[in-house]
């Protein structure tokens, strides 16, 4: 359903993603496990089209030369060059790291802007998915959403993000930030929307304990290039990764 | 087979920021050329011109010491849209002082660039705890209410200024004077800014919560930022008043406001230098096409779109890379 081969992405002169081929099955919850700087997130900008205006922005204020190579395929199409917004309408969706929610939006207003491009039987149906997976947002659908907690802005991101019915959701760093039960809470609500959204899910984490027993699929990546690809289990059961993440 | 646009640093520059340097002379004038040569350029222009020009030239100078106080302001977070209130009061306490009290410019301009500062951070110092828009609304108002207010009491000539006020000693004198001020205030703020004191102002634009938890008390240093930019507004405006002779509400005008801006989108905002070469191209560029009549503001203003969508780092940023910096293709291993 989606392929990247042979990415590369240099900020300048500094390699930041190095080489990095993966591969993406449709229905499948894949991982993208590194450390910070690994490359996490400016691999899923690249995924979702961001980095293109990021290198227009770039350019055009003559800071950093932003080059990408490689292609990325989705569902048989190449869509190296597509921007962002065509992205998420043929159903790519990222949700950023760090949670950016509308701040000065209520909950329920953040929702329907997410789903702006939906009509409203889909609107309801997303905003019925969103407290189902999420029933902590129930309470708080008239709070303003940049006075919430880390928690409950990044379950209202997810939300949002799910609005827009994507085919393929990319999460950066759902679990930054979040203590570990709310983490487990993160995780189980993802879990549930692979099913119910009936969507394909791709994760980048550094927290690998609550990501590895869920995925189908994990890539690790060390230094912006591909250090290690198996099945949850075969990652669990790598000593270096046990040493590395687990502390083991 | 991809390539990539690399852009490295040139050996030259990488040399000459070491102590190198000092081996040879290759590497220091290329240090030095670049602050020497506009210095020298700008004195044989002012000197060579005609009196209309060298006007003209002095003009520039006192609008380009309005946009290196405006680039101060907006590098500590404090973007004005009312240098005219520095120029304003500056102009004022000059005019005052001499229409009065009879005192020449050498005692005028000193206590108009403290005075005018002063009453400047004065006036504003309610609103330096205002971020953003809301500082800018303030200051762009300000000068406005202050032409309003003259126009209203009547006082210090109404409408019909000051004139008659002691002139310059010389018309070298005055180009000279105004040059040398230039210069002095753009490589002293430059120096102040890449030192200690400097990097907590660009901290209180970055993030002023982390300067605050650091134990530093913003609002001290904004005001005193605001008091330097204050100053040196204000001098600008004691200078012309003599230059002129003469004071009146056209100095606190929307023009004094938004040339300096214009000439920082133009130049290249954040290092002092940009603002100023932006005014040394936008008042020339004002004159010449003075014999254009009604056009000029138009062919002005597109100027200055093609200017900031074409070039939106600026001029100064632009020449300052490609003089520090070389691009070359490469090829990417894949």
């Amino acid at each position: 359903m989606f392929q990247v081969s042979n990415l590369m992405v240099f900020y300048e002169n500094a390699l930041a993603v190095n080489e990095l081929s993966l591969e993406v099955a449709e229905g499948q919850m894949v991982g993208i496990i590194g450390s910070n700087s690994a490359g996490k997130t400016t691999l899923l900008n690249t995924l979702s089209g961001l980095i293109l205006d990021i290198q227009l922005k770039e350019r055009r204020k003559g800071g950093e030369h932003i080059t990408v190579l490689g292609t990325i395929t989705y569902q048989g199409r190449d869509i190296s060059l597509m921007p962002a917004y065509v992205r998420a309408r043929e159903g790519i969706v990222l949700c950023r790291e760090r949670h950016p929610v509308f701040g000065d939006s209520t909950v329920m207003e953040n929702l329907r802007i997410a789903g702006y491009l939906k009509n409203r039987a889909q609107i309801k149906r997303g905003i019925d998915l969103a407290m189902e997976l999420f029933p902590a947002l129930k309470a708080l659908t008239r709070r303003k959403a940049g006075l919430m907690s880390g928690g409950e802005q990044q379950m209202l991101a997810i939300g949002m993000a799910l609005m827009v019915e994507p085919k393929l959701l990319f999460l950066d760093e759902p679990l930054l930030g979040l203590s570990p039960a709310m983490q487990q809470k993160v995780m189980d609500a993802v879990k549930k929307a692979l099913k119910m959204a009936n969507t394909t899910i791709v994760i980048a984490e550094q927290f690998a304990r609550p990501i590895l027993p869920v995925i189908h699929k994990g890539y690790v990546i060390e230094n912006g290039m591909l250090t290690m690809t198996g099945t949850g289990e075969e990652l669990m059961a790598n000593p270096e990764i046990k040493s590395a993440y687990f502390g083991i | 087979m991809a390539r990539r646009l690399e852009r490295l640093d040139r050996g030259i520059k990488v040399r000459s920021d070491d102590v190198f340097a000092l081996n040879s002379w290759r590497e220091m004038l290329y240090i030095i050329a670049p602050r020497v040569l506009p210095v020298l350029l700008l004195l044989v222009l002012g000197l060579a011109a005609t009196p209309y020009w060298q006007r003209v030239i002095m003009q520039a100078c006192m609008i380009g010491l309005l946009a290196i106080s405006w680039d101060l302001l907006a590098s500590v977070g404090m973007v004005s849209l009312g240098q005219a209130l520095f120029f304003g009061i500056g102009a004022y306490i000059a005019g005052i002082l001499d229409h009065y009290a009879g005192l020449g410019p050498w005692l005028t301009i000193p206590i108009a660039t403290v005075g005018g500062a002063a009453l400047s951070t004065l006036l504003l110092l309610p609103v330096l705890r205002l971020r953003g828009i809301y500082f800018s609304m303030v200051t762009l108002i300000m000068p406005l209410m202050i032409e309003r207010i003259i126009e209203a009491t009547k006082i210090f000539g109404g409408t019909e200024g000051l004139s008659g006020l002691q002139p310059m000693p010389h018309a070298l004198v005055e180009i000279i004077a105004a040059m040398a001020v230039v210069w002095v205030a753009l490589f002293s703020f430059n120096r102040m800014m890449s030192s200690d004191y400097g990097l907590i102002l660009k901290g209180i634009n970055d993030n002023d919560r982390a300067v605050m938890s650091a134990g530093l008390n913003i609002y001290l240093y904004k005001a005193q930022a605001l008091f330097l930019a204050a100053g040196v507004g204000a001098f600008a405006g004691a200078f012309v008043t003599h230059a002129y002779q003469f004071v009146g509400m056209p100095v606190f005008a929307l023009d004094y406001s938004i040339l300096p801006i214009a000439g920082a989108a133009v130049g290249g905002m954040g290092t002092m230098s940009g603002p100023l070469l932006g005014c040394f191209i936008l008042v020339p560029l004002n004159e010449l096409l003075r014999g254009l009549g009604g056009m000029r503001t138009v062919i002005y203003a597109v100027l200055l779109v093609v200017f900031t969508v074409g070039l939106p780092e600026g001029i100064f940023h632009f020449i300052k890379r490609k003089y520090t910096q070389f691009e070359r293709w490469v090829e990417v291993e894949q």
